[in-house]
């Protein structure tokens, strides 16, 4: 709306980056776009800093030893498994949106009855077996790797 | 309860720098809507409050507000469904406020426009129309749930991709793109691929599902949209099929009537001589 | 070139990535050994095989990860004007982190 020259032009009112992380009291599959975005940015992340990790085998074995002696810092591991966990979640949760990006999954229009369900809530039960799937590898993960200390 | 306390954002572009919260108490009736709570501030306790509203019974889609933490109509919003007696109430985010609760929805308005919300046909039937286009009603089901927005703007507030982004164009534009590009009786989705498949385009959504939640109507944009990513990579990679023309209602000449029209039945009286 | 090109290519270095990530892991820790041993570590360097996985993952990767770069700076109401000089700049960065990556398992090869 262009502002006259009595009138004020409207007051910008956009959420900004909060809006991606909270704009208000919605159901968890807008936390779970939030989720798919904080560990993708992780992943990469990850990603710059194993590529310089692995950047140490052009030293020959002495450069790689003393990159492993760093990394063996508890902190790193506990950093190692949140990874892992992100890369779980990341990874099933594509799998999720590639499906229903694609329409498969969440059925068919339905001319709209009180009360509205809608397509992604009708499909709830799917993501609850998602996020189950995913916190049993985490803790398979767990257990297997971290705590096994395999 | 008996009292409730609104808690309303206030903003006068003439008189405020930034928008303030102003708290009212108002009687509790059994009943009463967000928008019953704003009347009767705007009657009773302080008249310079401005909102829109126009049919109260949420086909309009004038009144949307933030209510609570959530986009919602304000005439369809039943204090006691709510379960607290304090209200909060401000304008819809992700739109420019003119005044008080009122947003600049033009932004909603122009992507709109831009999706070419009609049908394209290249018939003349439709410049110069001579009966109504057939069509199935397992045809309309494909799309009309996607007819029922009110254009409130609630989905663009709840969407994320419009939080940040000015030029996205959003849940109910690209919605509509689909109802269109659905419809039998429209052949202008390659029209609509033109804007919608862009880079502010439907790619955006990322399928957070609040639009759909906050949707006043039963509209579920978020089905509409990965719909219409559906029908844009069958367009990309040339597997749709070009839809036949739709055809019209035959004339009442043309039809033969399914029961046969019964002789005039009253006996006329006998010419009196 | 259109955007759903760009975003098919986004969902198959996705699925490529899971499968092959998913290779990497579940070969490494279960084959005998620690994998971030030197001798294990400079066994995987000289097989072919493992070299294709290297780059394959690489190139899923950087594919994958830029293009979800280029998403969120889209989001960020970056202008249509500017929007070229986005793929233009994702385009060579990833070029040349694929470069650096690419070099470090050839050479030990």
């Amino acid at each position: 709306m262009e502002a006259t020259s009595k009138q004020k032009a409207p007051l910008p009112n956009r959420l900004g980056i909060i809006g991606w992380a909270w704009a208000g009291r919605y159901k968890i599959e807008r936390y779970l776009y939030t989720l798919h975005r904080l560990t993708g940015f992780g992943l990469l992340v990850y990603i710059a800093l194993h590529l310089v990790a692995n950047g140490s085998r052009l030293w020959g074995e002495e450069g790689w030893e003393s990159t492993m002696n760093f990394l063996s810092n508890p902190g790193f591991k506990v950093g190692e498994y949140l990874v892992m966990a992100a890369f779980i979640y990341h990874a099933l949760n594509g799998g999720r949106l590639i499906l229903q990006h694609l329409g498969i999954t969440l059925g068919k229009p339905k001319p709209p009855v009180y009360p509205y369900v809608d397509s992604m809530r009708r499909r709830r039960p799917l993501t609850w077996i998602l996020l189950a799937l995913i916190m049993a590898l985490a803790i398979f993960m767990l257990v297997e790797f971290v705590i096994s200390g395999a | 309860m008996e009292k409730l306390t609104f808690k309303v954002q206030r903003y006068d572009p003439d008189k405020d720098k930034k928008p303030y919260i102003q708290n009212f108490t108002i009687p509790f009736k059994h009943g009463m809507t967000v928008l019953d709570g704003l009347i009767y501030i705007k009657e009773n306790l302080d008249n310079t409050l401005s909102f829109r509203s126009s049919c109260r019974m949420g086909i309009c889609g004038s009144c949307g507000m933030l209510i609570n933490k959530l986009p919602m109509l304000a005439c369809h919003t039943p204090i006691e469904e709510l379960k607290k007696d304090t209200i909060e109430v401000r304008p819809l985010p992700n739109f420019p406020i003119i005044k008080d609760l009122i947003p600049d929805l033009t932004p909603l308005f122009e992507k709109h426009k831009s999706i070419k919300p009609y049908l394209i046909q290249d018939t003349e039937e439709v410049e110069k129309p001579t009966a109504e286009f057939l069509q199935a009603q397992g045809q309309l089901e494909e799309f009309v749930q996607f007819a029922y927005c009110v254009k409130c703007g609630l989905c663009m507030a709840a969407c994320p991709t419009v939080a940040t982004d000015k030029h996205f164009l959003g849940p109910q534009p690209l919605a509509q793109a689909y109802r269109y590009s659905a419809d039998r009786r429209d052949a202008g989705a390659k029209e609509r691929f033109k804007q919608t498949d862009t880079p502010h385009g439907l790619w955006l959504c990322h399928l957070a599902g609040a639009c759909s939640e906050a949707c006043p109507k039963g509209v579920d944009p978020a089905l509409a949209i990965q719909l219409l990513k559906r029908a844009t990579l069958a367009d990309s990679f040339r597997l749709t099929k070009k839809k036949p023309q739709p055809s019209v209602a035959p004339s009442p000449e043309q039809k033969k009537p399914k029961i046969a029209v019964p002789e005039f039945t009253i006996k006329k009286p006998a010419a009196k001589s | 070139m259109r955007e759903s090109y760009l975003k098919i290519l986004q969902y198959i270095t996705g699925i490529g990535i899971f499968f092959l990530v998913g290779l990497h892991l579940l070969i490494s820790h279960l084959s005998s050994g620690d994998p971030t041993e030197w001798s294990s570590v400079s066994r995987r360097a000289a097989s072919a095989g493992w070299l294709t996985i290297y780059i394959l993952i690489l190139i899923f990767g950087i594919y994958h990860g830029m293009h979800g770069v280029r998403g969120l700076i889209l989001e960020l109401s970056l202008p249509n004007k500017a929007v070229r000089v986005l793929n233009w700049a994702i385009v060579f960065i990833g070029l040349a982190i694929f470069g650096y990556a690419v070099s470090i398992p050839i050479h030990a090869f």
